[in-house]
């Protein structure tokens, strides 16, 4: 999955959040609202989208959008 | 016996009645974990490494124990979902480790008649049974279950004198606390603990109350859940 379907499909994961909104340099943590209910929203998408189970210490190494899409693909196995 | 006493509150319970002069018996699924527990342990203890949702595991804990003057249920996990994830395998996988895992092991050793009379058999569960909280539904679900489970079995083991009480606690600070943490935030975590008049608790809070359900000094308590809270409930009623 490329970076621009990886953002795409997370934003669909979230609701009632606009096209656009996330960008490979977005600080996901800044998201107008944020919660512990997203972390949980993006640790379940990955878990379904690739099968990888990602913990607190995965998520709390990365800020940006394509910090996570980059630990996705390292997770990923070769 | 103590399940899941290789960590957190199962850990602290197990040092604790140990302390107090139990002969114990410790079971959990990480032998290196449950090996650092029996260093702390001073008497005679026995170690059964154990995942309790294989039934071949559990019948041969059972197989190698004695009869129990006590029984405290603290194995579990967590992991939390948003509810439009969930698919059967979470289901299974909560229930089997939170609910049939207990469930199973109080009838089998019920069956094997390896619960002395007078004994006290106790279950974790957590104040997220009553009070939900984002991602918990089948966290709380698997303890509400437990707790229900447990009034069941006070009330079919009165007549040997066995009692069965649910020690229900809020957010303690274990392993599964500082994974939260580094979910979340620090920050969060610190907004959350403004909600705890007394602040989060330790393992050892929950193990000297599990202690207290252990000992004859709690003859007449069956059936009923302690809530372990450091105030959350009472400030939630502002």
């Amino acid at each position: 999955m490329l970076l621009e379907e990886f953002i795409s499909k997370l934003e669909g994961e979230f609701d009632d959040m606009p096209k656009g909104t996330l960008q490979p340099d977005t600080d996901y943590r800044s998201i107008k609202g944020w919660s512990s209910m997203h972390a949980l929203i993006i640790i379940a998408f990955v878990d379904i989208n690739f099968n990888i189970t990602l913990n607190g210490s995965d998520l709390k190494a990365t800020k940006t959008v394509s910090d996570l899409y980059n630990l996705v693909q390292q997770k990923r196995p070769a | 016996m103590i399940t899941g006493a290789s960590s957190g509150i199962g850990q602290a319970t197990a040092i604790l009645c140990d302390s107090l002069g139990a002969t114990v018996t410790i079971t959990g699924r990480n032998e290196s974990a449950l090996k650092e527990t029996a260093k702390e342990l001073k008497n005679s203890s026995k170690i059964v490494v154990a995942d309790l949702t294989s039934r071949e595991q559990l019948t041969a804990l059972v197989n190698k124990s004695g009869a129990v003057d006590g029984l405290v249920n603290c194995a579990g996990i967590v992991k939390p979902l948003p509810i439009k994830y969930i698919k059967q395998k979470n289901i299974s996988e909560m229930f089997d480790a939170n609910f049939s895992s207990s469930v199973l092991l109080c009838s089998e050793l019920s069956n094997q008649k390896k619960i002395n009379e007078n004994a006290s058999v106790i279950f974790i569960s957590s104040v997220s049974a009553q009070h939900p909280y984002i991602g918990g539904s089948l966290y709380s679900a698997s303890k509400a279950a437990l707790e229900a489970f447990c009034r069941s079995f006070a009330i079919e083991n009165a007549g040997k004198k066995i009692r069965a009480n649910v020690v229900s606690p809020a957010l303690v600070k274990t392993k599964i606390f500082t994974e939260t943490e580094l979910a979340t935030s620090e920050e969060e975590m610190q907004k959350y603990e403004s909600q705890y008049p007394l602040g989060f608790g330790e393992p050892v809070d929950v193990a000297n109350c599990i202690a207290f359900l252990l000992s004859p000094a709690s003859k007449w308590i069956t059936g009923t859940t302690i809530n372990m809270d450091g105030g959350l409930l009472l400030s939630s009623k502002k």
